[in-house]
């Protein structure tokens, strides 16, 4: 008992510290890809420091939702990451306190905030960004729910810990065509998710081409930090559910010994790490889509969805 | 073994006329070897008649001859020589080309002698998507923006009613497989019914008779055939508007028996209201009709509509009056279309409008213009006539009244058309002038419409006896 | 939804997952842009189909169906698109149907409508002979692959992925048909197969001298043929 709780603890501090970790290889390998140097890979961890002891600045037409927003944009995926199966893959102590629905909502209540806040400061760039945002999200909820649904139309439950069982026991499950298929939808989702390329360009900075950055342009301080941090943590978390509940079901602690526990965070992280890699492919060797064409990428990703869904249907 | 010679000939005759390219050459072998089809498939069909249980086997299971094949054979025989012979002199005046006329003709022939003589549903499936592919550059011959325009159509909403009949006739198989049928033939589906599955058999047939039902002609997917049934050269229109939709629309009557069996299908429903919507809209259309070509074409629509309302209503009268109906729409049509290619030859233009006062121009195309255009329209005592006439009569036995109304009125309405179209492009006043012609008519056309109106005069007041046995026969095996 | 009794061995879950991605290629014939992108996923199909065939001939192990496979495999995968390549020019692969007549995501959501019809229309026919297995998965995947064939014919406008379009038909009534007669006699396979050769060999020729005459192969376009006055 005490040690489920210790786990769950531990896994959201693995979270919290090695998200910047994460973003920081991402960041440099894109640089290294594209023939650069790049930032050094703990540079986010010294951004998140200076951005802490500055000051913040407030604008003057802003509302409490303004000041509110980072604060849940930053507890979102903390308190998702009790619900999924980080380091165990057996549920731990917090784990039946929401389910996969549940989590994506929590999830969608940060960008929700963020959203609302750019909106509240005034500025037309936030506006622009925060209705591009929604027009994505629009097009990504359906989807999200489409696989949600899937996924416990297959395992006959909408925990993440049980549904995990479910493809790792035995291997042919692996390759059932609703599993597979969402792979290929779970990818395009976190791709328009978190604004990577083919939906949006992350290191841009020209304001009026901006989905995602825009959400963070107007926060300084300890915000700016939280907003930083909260995002990153997102991305992580979808990144460990994608591997350990979807695609790596494997190398998870199965006992309760300590030393299992702490085995398996290196695996994780190797885990994220290939997930990375692939990610700095894609972004790569794509272009970023026209601002009509992502509601083709995304009906796209629907579309595979829905007819992992339909396949399942008939197979089972 | 006659019936595998008779499959060759046309084989052979495309081969030769593609590899030797001396003028007329392919005419001649073609001709020649349209007269061997028509000898043989008349022998054979005097094999049917005389052989007991009224079928004449060559491969037991793969090719054999029964009556409504033989009826079948014998119109695309017919039909094929007298076609032959209008290619002699309609050639003549094209811009050249005539090697590879020669070579898809034959090889358009030869897919359509093939589908009456096969029993096994999947093959007879893939020789009507031939007689497609065989056809489609005939009807772009003219290598001008409409007939290729026509030709695309065709292609495109043909091959596909074929996919979807090809998935019916999977579902056919399988409904069979699951029943364990002995022999996968038309006689062998006949004798499994009862076992079949009717859900599975009403898929198939419903998918079938979609699919071909857009190769035959029917409403809505009928659009193609007023284009390529009037851009072909007028020999081609006459294969294709006489015979090809005709066998087509056999492989869906050979079907029906087998789904009359199952009684809670009302597969006689959804054949009456086809019918009737086909017969219906190409009534219409037949009013506001600019191309003499395409007159012809939409009438074709409303005898396959007919045919199909017929088979529909059911019972023995009314399945005789679909075998002479068909019999008499395959040799009247040909001749309509060879009238109008005569037309188009000695005028140079399709439209209606421009056409006037043939009966004094060009006598002999003018009478057969006149002829063609009652004879088709349904007036005594033509052939076709006596067909409508049955089958209203058995429809009335079988009381259908609104069925039988409805049938009167669109037969009425086409009929008013098409005399009107006709009696004024053969008796109207010349306005234009003396308008002097391009060509004299051919010799062989000439002779092609005096061999071909002879059946078109002669069959309403008189059946050889024959000919009489074969139809009454092929009406029988239409099933009770 | 019925249920069927589960088959959760691998070569059943294979073929379902070839199934599905079969689906996904067609969705690609009826949205693609570009025509050798079009191409490109129709060789996909084809080669799902392919391997369905080869998962069929598996479990009870069936030389006839691995044949069919092969076939598929060697005839649409390699010689067809062969063939139409080499017959027309290059310009043609290059076009890109910028104005479409349904906009790229109401074509997704058409063809996805079409596709749960499919389903439903299935459901009759596997309870009426109470299948299980392969023909659960086949049937309504091919129905679903001739139903998207007709609304990509019926929705583009170059000659090329309409010709696509009735291919995909034929694919997904045949994907349907390896399952439900799977005993199918090989002549009849051949035929077909040659019979598929011959309709290739025949459009592309008439698309050529579409191309030669008319300077486009928009045949979307086409439209002089209705009962007008003559010009």
């Amino acid at each position: 008992m005490g040690k489920h709780i210790l786990f769950n603890v531990l896994q959201v501090l693995m979270v919290m510290v090695f998200s910047p970790l994460a973003i920081g290889i991402l960041n440099r390998l894109e640089e290294i890809v594209q023939s650069k140097r790049g930032p050094d890979i703990f540079q986010p961890y010294r951004d998140l420091l200076k951005l802490f002891s500055k000051d913040e600045v407030v604008p003057e037409e802003s509302s409490w939702i303004f000041r509110i927003a980072p604060y849940i944009v930053f507890v979102g995926p903390v308190f998702v990451a009790l619900l999924i199966p980080v380091l165990t893959s057996y549920p731990l102590f917090w784990a039946f306190m929401a389910d996969m629905v549940g989590a994506g909502f929590v999830l969608a209540l940060g960008g929700f905030f963020a959203a609302l806040a750019a909106v509240d400061t005034a500025n037309p760039y936030g506006a622009m960004g925060a209705s591009r945002t929604r027009m994505v999200g629009f097009l990504a909820e359906p989807t999200f729910l489409i696989v949600f649904f899937t996924v416990s139309f297959v395992a006959d439950s909408t925990i993440p810990f049980i549904v995990q069982q479910k493809w790792v026991t035995p291997l042919s499950n692996f390759f059932e065509p609703a599993h597979i298929l969402l792979l290929f939808a779970f990818i395009m989702l976190i791709l328009a998710e978190k604004g990577r390329i083919p939906v949006d360009n992350p290191s841009g900075h020209f304001e009026l081409a901006m989905i995602e950055e825009s959400k963070g342009l107007e926060y300084s301080g300890r915000a700016a930090a939280l907003m930083k941090w909260g995002g990153w943590m997102k991305f992580f978390v979808l990144i460990i559910i994608f591997m350990n509940v979807l695609l790596t079901p494997w190398g998870l602690a199965s006992t309760l010994s300590f030393r299992d526990v702490l085995i398996a965070i290196p695996l994780v992280l190797l885990k994220v790490l290939a997930f990375i890699m692939f990610l700095v492919i894609i972004e790569s060797s794509l272009a970023k889509l026209r601002l009509f064409r992502i509601s083709e990428f995304m009906s796209t990703a629907f579309v595979i969805a829905v007819i992992a869904m339909l396949t399942s249907a008939f197979t089972h | 073994m006659i019936l595998i010679v008779l499959m060759i000939i046309p084989l052979i005759a495309a081969i030769l006329s593609a590899l030797i390219d001396r003028p007329r050459f392919g005419a001649v072998i073609t001709l020649t070897g349209a007269i061997g089809i028509l000898v043989l498939s008349v022998c054979s069909i005097m094999g049917v008649i005389s052989s007991p249980g009224h079928v004449l086997v060559s491969i037991p299971g793969w090719i054999a001859l029964d009556a409504f094949g033989g009826l079948i054979l014998f119109l695309v025989a017919f039909v094929n020589m007298t076609a032959s012979l209008f290619s002699v002199g309609y050639m003549d005046f094209s811009k050249g080309g005539s090697r590879r006329y020669y070579l898809n003709f034959n090889l358009f022939t030869f897919s359509m002698l093939v589908v009456p003589l096969l029993q096994e549903p999947n093959i007879v499936w893939i020789a009507v998507e031939l007689t497609t592919l065989f056809s489609v550059l005939l009807v772009g011959f003219e290598n001008t923006h409409e007939a290729l325009e026509a030709a695309w159509k065709y292609v495109v909403l043909t091959l596909m009613g074929a996919a979807i009949a090809l998935l019916g006739f999977l579902i056919l198989y399988w409904a069979a497989r699951h029943a364990r049928i002995e022999s996968y033939t038309w006689s062998g589906l006949l004798l499994a019914a009862p076992q079949m599955s009717p859900t599975l058999l009403e898929a198939a047939f419903i998918f079938i008779l979609v699919g071909f039902g857009a190769k035959v002609g029917l409403v809505p997917l009928h659009t193609w055939l007023p284009d390529a049934h009037s851009q072909a050269p007028s020999p081609v229109c006459a294969l294709l508007s006489g015979v090809e939709t005709t066998v087509v629309l056999y492989v869906i009557l050979r079907l029906l028996p087998v789904v009359k069996l199952v009684p809670s299908l009302h597969a006689d429903m959804w054949l009456v209201s086809f019918g009737l919507v086909s017969v219906g809209a190409a009534a219409f259309l037949l009013l506001q009709v600019r191309d003499y070509k395409r007159l012809f074409a939409f009438s074709t629509v409303e005898h396959m509509g007919i045919i199909l309302t017929a088979a529909g209503i059911g019972g023995g009268l009314a399945h005789t009056g679909v075998m002479l109906q068909i019999m008499g729409h395959a040799l009247t049509k040909s001749f309509c279309f060879y009238a109008a290619g005569s037309v188009l030859l000695l005028m140079g233009t399709r439209d209606i409008a421009s056409v006037r006062g043939l009966i004094k121009r060009a006598p002999a195309t003018g009478v057969a213009l006149l002829l063609g255009g009652l004879a088709i329209a349904g007036a005594p005592p033509f052939v076709l006539f006596m067909s409508e006439f049955s089958i209203l009569r058995a429809g009335l036995h079988r009381g259908e009244y609104f069925t039988v109304g409805l049938l009167v009125l669109f037969i009425a309405i086409a009929f008013f058309a098409i005399m009107n179209h006709v009696s004024r492009m053969v008796f109207g006043s010349d306005e234009t002038g003396e308008n002097s012609f391009s060509m004299p008519l051919p010799m062989s056309c000439k002779f092609t419409l005096a061999v071909a109106a002879v059946p078109v005069a002669v069959l309403g007041l008189y059946i050889p006896g024959v000919l009489y046995k074969l139809l009454i026969l092929a009406a029988s095996t239409m099933g009770g | 939804m019925a249920m069927f009794t589960g088959v959760t061995d691998l070569v059943s879950n294979l073929n379902a997952l070839a199934g599905g991605l079969f689906i996904v290629a067609t969705f690609g014939i009826v949205v693609a842009r570009q025509v050798r992108a079009c191409l490109r996923f129709f060789i996909l199909q084809s080669f799902f189909l392919a391997v369905s065939a080869f998962l069929l001939g598996m479990s009870p192990f069936s030389a006839h169906l691995m044949a069919v496979g092969a076939i598929n495999l060697v005839a649409k995968v390699w010689i067809l698109p062969w063939i139409l390549l080499h017959m027309l020019s290059d310009e043609v692969y290059t076009r890109r149907e910028i104005d479409q007549v349904v906009s790229i995501p109401a074509s997704l959501i058409i063809a996805l409508v079409l596709t749960i019809v499919a389903c439903f229309f299935s459901l009759p026919w596997l309870r009426a002979v109470s299948a299980t297995g392969a023909p659960c998965v086949n049937i309504p995947i091919g129905l679903a692959g001739l139903f998207l064939g007709t609304y990509t014919l019926t929705a583009r406008r170059e000659a090329i992925p309409q010709l696509l379009g009735l291919l995909a038909m034929e694919n997904g009534a045949f994907f349907a048909g390896i399952a439900i007669a799977p005993d199918l006699p090989l002549i009849a396979e051949l035929a077909l197969v040659f019979d598929l050769l011959i309709l290739i060999f025949v459009v592309a020729i008439l698309t050529r001298r579409v191309h030669k005459r008319i300077g486009t192969t928009t045949v979307g376009m086409l439209a002089k043929l209705r009962e007008e006055p003559y010009k």
